[in-house]
C-alpha cells in the first residue's frame, strides 16, 4: 500500500463528488470518484482502494446492493456508508452487510476524514490475521 | 511444600525465556483496540446528541422534524455501532441487545413515520366546491374547507372553484420521489441556521417548479378547470391559492403561502406548483418551526376559485384583537383586489362597527390609497395609481359596511368564535366571501391611550394605527424592498414602507415594527399579534422620519413613536414572552422519541437488573455496553498467553517481570527484544511505570512483617484451590499491551491480581483510568483491609470506588491529559507500594492512617521519623 490513502467516492450526486473529491485531496487524500454503483464495482476492478465512501441511494443499484457486491470481491475493504436520507432501518441495514461506518449527509469533513483513517488501520490489522 | 515448589512459586517456572507471541494476535489485539474506540467514540458521540435532545426538550428553541430524524438517526447509528463493537470484544456474548435495540428502533420509527402521508388507496384529487364543507379539512386543507361551509352551510356567496386535495399534493411528493428529494435537502438544516434556510428553501422551490406533475394529476387538475368553465358557460380567470392543513385553524399562517392571480387554463398548473413551493419559502419554514409544526411531507391543499372583478376588496374582523372587550367589529377595505390591503401594500380604509343590536358604525378613517392593485389583461396583476378623487373617497358606503359586519356576525355565530374573513365587492355591489379563519385575539388587553406629544422630555415623533399592541425599544432598522434581512439586528426596530408577511423572519428578534402602510386587518398584523410584536402601522412618514441607528420607543398601545428610550412606557408594558415550542406538535414527538432515547434506568452495574433484557432507553444499552467493554478490555491480556512472537521485555528495575506488547505507536524500537523506560512512546504506560519505578519506594528493602500476617499468608498459600495455579504465582510475568495513547498492564503478581486500563490524549472526555485489584495472600480479613486501604487511596484521587470483598474497582473519568497522567503515576507507586501490605494489614489497622502516610510520599508506612524497617504502630502491636 502506498503512504497515500486511496478512497473511492461513489455517489450519483455530481455536486457532492466535486465537492468532497476536493476537500479529501486538500488533505492529502488520493480520491477516486463513481457516479454511479456499477461504475464503482468496475473503478474497484481497475484500481486498488483503501476504502470506499458509498452513497446509500442511488439510482439503478443502491448503496447496499453495491456494498454487498463489492464485498464479493473485496471482503475486507473497509466501506463508509453515507446517506442524505435519514432512516434508521437503513444504517442497521448497512451495518448488518458490512458497512463498517454510517454517517448522514451533510457529511462533517473532519468527521469524514477521521472515520476513513480508522477504517485503513483496521484494513491494514485484517490484513495480517490469517484467512 | 517442598524448597523447589517454594522457589517455583516465588519466581515462576522459567521466567528467564522470552515470551512468545503469534504475529496475528498482535494484529488481534490491535483490532480489538480499535475496536474499543470506535465504541467509546460512539458512546462520546450519542451522550452527545442525547445532551442535545434534552437541551431541545427544555423548548427554548424551535426544531424541524429533520432535526428529529437527523439526531433519532445517530442515536440508532451509534447504539446500534456499541452493540457490533461489543460483539466483536466479547464474542457475541451479549446477543439480546439485538433484540432490545429492534423493539426500541421499531417504537422510534413509529413514533416518527406517524407525520408521514399516507398514499394507501385510490386518492381522490380534485373536490367540487360544491361538494365541500369543514367536515373535509384533512382532504382539501383548512382555506378549501371553509370556503366550502361558507358556500353550502351558512349559504354566503362564495366564487365557484375547485380543490386540488392533500392526496393529490401526496402523489406529486410521491411522483419521481420528490418528497425523498425534498426530505433530503432538509437534513441539511440547522435548527436556528438563517443562512443555510435561505439557500434550502430556494433549492427546495426551485426542485418542486422544475418538477413535472404526474399525469393523472395534471389531468385532473385541467379537467377540474374545464368542468368549472361548463357551468360558467365561458373559459374564466381563476386564483389558485393555498390551502394547507391547518391553515386558517387555530394558526393563521397569515400570508405564508403563496396565492397566484388571474391565472388562465394554460398557467394552472405551474399556478398549483408555485402554491406547493411556498410550503418551502424561508419564511413558512421559520413559521412552522416557531410553531412547533413538523415540516415534514405538511399536507397541502390548493384551492383553485373564479376571480372576481372586485371595485373593492379587503378584511373584516368580527372582534376588535386589540379590544376583544370593546363590543365592536373592524372592516377594512381599499380599491381594488385583496392583495393590497391584505398583503400591506395599502393602507385600508377602516371602519369600527358596534356589535351590540344592529351593527352601527361608530368611526371611520380613511385610508392611504395612492395603488390599487388590479388584474392584468393577458395574465397575473399589477399596482395601479387611484386617481386623487378617489384616494380621498371611502371605498365601502355605510349601507354596504352594515352589509358586511351583518354577514360577518352571521359566520362568528355558525362558529361559534371570533372570525376574520376576506371578502371583495364586485361591480354589480354584490359582496362574495374569499375565505374565512378564527380570529387570533390579544390574550391581555392593555388600555389604549392617546400618545402625548412629549414623555418625559422624550418627543413624539410621529403617530399611527395600533396594530399591535405592547411598548418596545430599540434601535432602528430601515427596511427597503429587497433589503437582506438577514442582518436585521436581534432587539431592533423595524420600519418599513409596506406591512409585508415576510417580516415574520425577524418577528422573534425585534422589538417593535412601524410602517408607513398597513392596518390592523392585514397579514402582517395579525402575525405581530401572534409573536407578541408591539406595532404601530399606516403613520405614512416613517421612512422618512426616523432614520437608521435611531433609538426609539415604539408606544403601540396609543400608535406613538418617541425618541429615545422612555422607560416610564416600557416599564408599564407587559415584556413580550418569549416563544416556546413546548405542548406544540412537534415538541409532543420529540417527548415520545426521547422516551426511547433518553432515560437512564441502568445506573448500577452491580445490581442483577444490570443486564440487557433491563434496557429501557438507547443511553440504557449504551451504559451497558460501556460497562462491559470495560471488562472485556480487562481480560485482553488473558489473551497473551497464546502469542509466538517474541514480546518486548522491560528493561527496568521492577519487582516484576513486564512484557510489553505494541498495538499502535507504544514503542520507539517494538522490534527489540528488551527497551527501557525512555523507548517507551504510550503515554499512559510510561507514567503508570514512572511511578512504580518512583526511588521513595525501595520494594526491594525488606519489609516488616508480623508473624500473624506471614502465618495468615503461609496457610492461606496452602489451603487456596488452585493455589497451583501459574498464573497466580509470585515471580510471574506481567503484560502491558501498549498504544500511543493507551495502556493495559496487568499484573497477576504472587497471590493478587492488578489491572490498569487507560486512554489519556487531548481530547478529555476521552480520558480514563480504570483500576482492578483482587486477591492476595493473607486471610480474607487481611485482603479486604487491603482493598479498602486502596480503595480509600484512590477515592482521594478522585477515582469512582466500588468494592466487593477483596475486590476494588476504580474508574478515573473525563480528567484532563496532565491529570491523568499524574495519577497514573500515582497509581504505579500504589500498586508496588501496596504489594505484600496485606500482611501487615491486620484487624483494628487504621486505613486512614495508611492513606494519608501514602499520599505524604511514605510508601514504606513507617511512623513518623522512624527508620525503614520498622512498622507502624498498629501492626507491631499486633506481631
Amino acid at each position: 500500500m502506498s503512504s497515500q490513502v486511496r478512497v473511492l467516492l461513489i455517489d450519483d450526486e455530481v455536486v457532492f463528488l466535486d465537492s468532497m473529491s476536493k476537500v479529501l485531496r486538500a488533505r492529502g487524500y488520493h480520491v477516486g470518484v463513481a457516479r454511479s454503483g456499477s461504475e464503482g464495482l468496475l473503478e474497484l476492478g481497475a484500481r486498488e482502494y483503501d476504502v470506499v465512501v458509498l452513497d446509500q441511494r442511488m439510482p439503478g443499484m443502491d448503496g447496499v446492493t453495491t456494498l454487498d457486491q463489492i464485498r464479493k470481491t473485496h471482503p475486507i475493504l473497509p466501506i463508509i456508508m453515507l446517506s442524505g436520507h435519514a432512516q434508521m432501518a437503513t444504517a442497521v441495514e448497512a451495518m448488518n452487510h458490512g458497512a463498517v461506518d454510517y454517517l448522514l449527509k451533510p457529511a462533517v469533513v473532519d468527521k469524514l476524514s477521521e472515520r476513513i483513517r480508522t477504517a485503513v488501520e483496521k484494513k491494514t490489522l485484517l490484513e495480517r490475521l490469517p484467512r | 511444600m517442598g524448597p523447589r515448589r517454594w522457589t517455583h512459586r516465588l519466581f515462576g517456572r522459567e521466567w528467564w525465556r522470552p515470551v512468545e507471541i503469534r504475529k496475528d494476535s498482535r494484529a488481534s489485539l490491535s483490532l480489538d483496540y480499535l475496536t474499543f474506540k470506535e465504541l467509546t467514540t460512539s458512546n462520546d458521540e450519542l451522550l452527545e446528541i442525547i445532551a442535545d435532545i434534552e437541551r431541545k426538550l427544555e423548548g427554548g428553541t424551535p426544531f424541524g422534524m429533520a432535526y428529529l430524524r437527523h439526531r433519532t438517526v445517530g442515536c440508532a447509528t451509534h447504539t446500534y455501532r456499541m452493540i457490533i463493537c461489543l460483539d466483536k470484544l466479547s464474542s457475541r456474548r451479549y446477543q439480546e441487545l439485538h433484540l432490545v435495540f429492534t423493539s426500541m428502533q421499531k417504537r422510534l420509527e413509529a413514533i416518527l413515520d406517524r407525520t408521514r402521508l399516507a398514499t394507501a388507496g385510490t386518492p381522490r384529487l380534485v373536490y367540487s366546491l360544491t361538494d365541500i364543507d369543514g367536515s373535509v379539512a384533512a382532504q382539501v386543507g383548512g382555506k378549501s374547507a371553509n370556503a366550502g361551509e361558507l358556500r353550502n352551510r351558512v349559504g354566503l356567496p362564495v366564487p365557484d372553484g375547485f380543490a386540488v386535495s392533500t392526496d393529490a399534493f401526496a402523489a406529486f411528493l410521491a411522483h419521481q420521489r420528490l418528497g425523498d428529494g425534498l426530505r433530503d435537502r432538509q437534513m441539511n438544516l440547522e435548527p436556528g441556521d438563517r443562512e443555510s434556510l435561505n439557500d434550502i428553501s430556494q433549492l427546495a422551490q426551485q426542485r418542486i417548479m422544475s418538477s413535472d406533475l404526474p399525469s393523472q394529476l395534471a389531468e385532473a387538475v385541467l379537467a377540474g378547470y374545464d368542468h368549472l368553465s361548463r357551468t360558467l358557460g365561458y373559459e374564466p380567470r381563476v386564483s389558485m391559492r393555498s390551502s394547507a392543513v391547518g391553515e386558517d385553524g387555530e394558526m393563521s399562517f397569515a400570508g405564508q403561502y403563496t396565492s397566484v392571480l388571474n391565472v388562465d387554463r394554460a398557467g394552472l398548473l405551474d399556478a398549483y406548483k408555485a402554491v406547493v413551493a411556498s410550503l418551502y419559502s424561508p419564511q413558512a419554514v421559520f413559521y412552522r418551526s416557531v410553531h412547533g409544526i413538523p415540516d415534514e411531507d405538511l399536507p397541502m391543499g390548493a384551492l383553485c376559485m373564479t376571480m372576481v372583478d372586485a371595485i373593492a376588496s379587503g378584511v373584516a374582523c368580527s372582534v376588535d384583537p386589540n379590544r376583544p372587550t370593546a363590543h365592536t367589529m373592524l372592516v377594512g377595505g381599499a380599491w381594488g383586489l385583496g392583495v393590497g390591503p391584505v398583503g400591506g401594500s395599502v393602507s385600508p380604509d377602516t371602519w369600527v362597527v358596534s356589535r351590540t343590536g344592529t351593527p352601527t358604525i361608530l368611526t371611520s378613517r380613511l385610508g392611504w390609497k395612492e395603488v390599487r392593485i388590479d388584474p392584468l389583461a393577458d395574465s397575473g396583476v399589477a399596482p395601479v395609481v387611484v386617481p386623487p378623487e378617489e384616494r380621498d373617497r371611502l371605498c365601502l358606503s355605510d349601507a354596504q359596511v352594515r352589509e358586511l359586519a351583518g354577514m360577518l356576525l352571521k359566520i362568528e355565530s355558525h362558529y361559534q368564535c371570533p372570525q376574520e374573513i376576506e371578502w371583495a365587492l364586485d361591480r354589480e355591489g354584490r359582496f362574495v366571501l374569499l375565505q374565512a379563519r378564527p380570529l387570533r385575539i390579544a390574550a391581555e388587553e392593555s388600555e389604549s391611550t392617546v400618545p402625548d406629544s412629549e414623555i418625559d422630555g422624550h418627543p413624539l415623533l410621529l403617530t399611527g394605527v395600533a396594530a399591535s399592541r405592547g411598548c418596545g425599544s430599540g434601535v432602528v432598522y430601515r427596511f427597503a424592498e429587497g433589503d437582506d434581512l438577514e442582518a436585521f439586528p436581534d432587539g431592533g426596530v423595524l420600519v418599513a414602507r409596506n406591512s409585508s408577511p415576510q417580516f415574520v423572519k425577524i418577528m422573534e428578534r425585534a422589538s417593535a415594527i412601524v410602517t408607513d402602510i398597513g392596518a390592523t386587518t392585514g397579514h402582517m398584523a395579525s402575525l405581530a399579534r401572534e409573536f407578541g410584536v408591539p406595532a404601530v402601522l399606516d403613520t405614512r412618514i416613517a421612512t422618512k422620519t426616523l432614520t437608521e441607528g435611531l433609538v426609539v420607543t415604539v408606544d403601540a398601545n396609543g400608535g406613538g413613536v418617541y425618541s429615545g428610550r422612555v422607560e416610564r412606557l416600557l416599564a408599564s408594558s407587559r415584556a413580550v414572552e418569549r416563544r416556546s415550542v413546548l405542548g406544540t406538535p412537534i415538541h409532543a414527538i420529540l417527548r415520545e422519541a426521547a422516551d426511547v432515547i433518553v432515560p437512564l434506568t441502568l445506573t448500577d452495574p452491580r445490581s442483577p437488573r444490570f443486564r440487557p433484557g433491563e434496557c429501557r432507553s438507547f443511553h440504557d444499552i449504551a451504559r451497558f455496553i460501556h460497562e462491559k467493554a470495560f471488562e472485556e478490555m480487562f481480560r485482553m491480556s488473558d489473551r497473551v498467553t497464546s502469542v509466538t512472537q517474541k514480546a518486548t521485555r522491560l528493561d527496568e528495575r521492577l519487582p516484576y517481570l513486564v512484557y510489553l506488547i505494541d498495538i499502535g505507536g507504544g514503542l520507539r524500537r517494538a522490534q527489540s527484544p528488551c527497551v527501557r523506560l525512555e523507548d517507551i512512546r504510550s503515554e499512559p504506560m510510561r507514567a503508570l511505570l514512572k511511578g512504580m519505578m518512583h526511588p521513595d519506594l525501595r520494594w526491594w528493602e525488606p519489609r516488616p512483617i508480623s508473624i500473624s500476617g506471614f502465618l495468615a499468608v503461609a496457610t492461606e498459600s496452602m489451603l487456596a484451590p488452585g493455589a497451583g495455579d501459574g498464573q497466580r504465582r509470585l515471580g510471574d510475568r506481567s503484560y502491558a499491551i501498549v498504544a500511543e495513547a493507551y495502556c493495559n498492564f496487568s499484573s497477576r503478581v504472587g497471590y493478587h491480581f492488578g489491572a490498569v486500563d487507560a486512554y489519556c490524549s487531548e481530547l478529555r472526555s476521552r480520558n480514563y483510568v480504570s483500576f482492578r485489584f483482587k486477591g492476595g495472600a493473607a486471610d480474607d480479613g487481611r485482603r479486604a483491609r487491603r482493598c479498602e486501604l486502596i480503595g480509600e487511596i484512590l477515592k482521594r484521587l478522585d477515582f469512582q470506588i466500588e468494592w466487593n470483598g477483596d475486590l476494588v474497582n476504580a474508574r478515573l473519568l473525563k480528567f484532563p491529559r496532565d491529570v491523568t497522567l499524574r495519577r497514573l503515576d500515582q497509581v504505579g507507586r500504589l500498586i508496588v507500594a501496596t504489594r505484600q501490605l496485606d500482611m501487615r494489614l491486620g484487624p483494628g489497622s487504621p486505613i486512614a492512617w495508611y492513606a494519608d502516610a501514602f499520599l505524604d510520599g511514605n510508601y514504606l508506612f513507617e511512623p513518623s521519623g522512624s527508620q525503614a524497617g520498622s512498622g507502624p504502630a498498629p501492626a507491631s502491636r499486633e506481631a
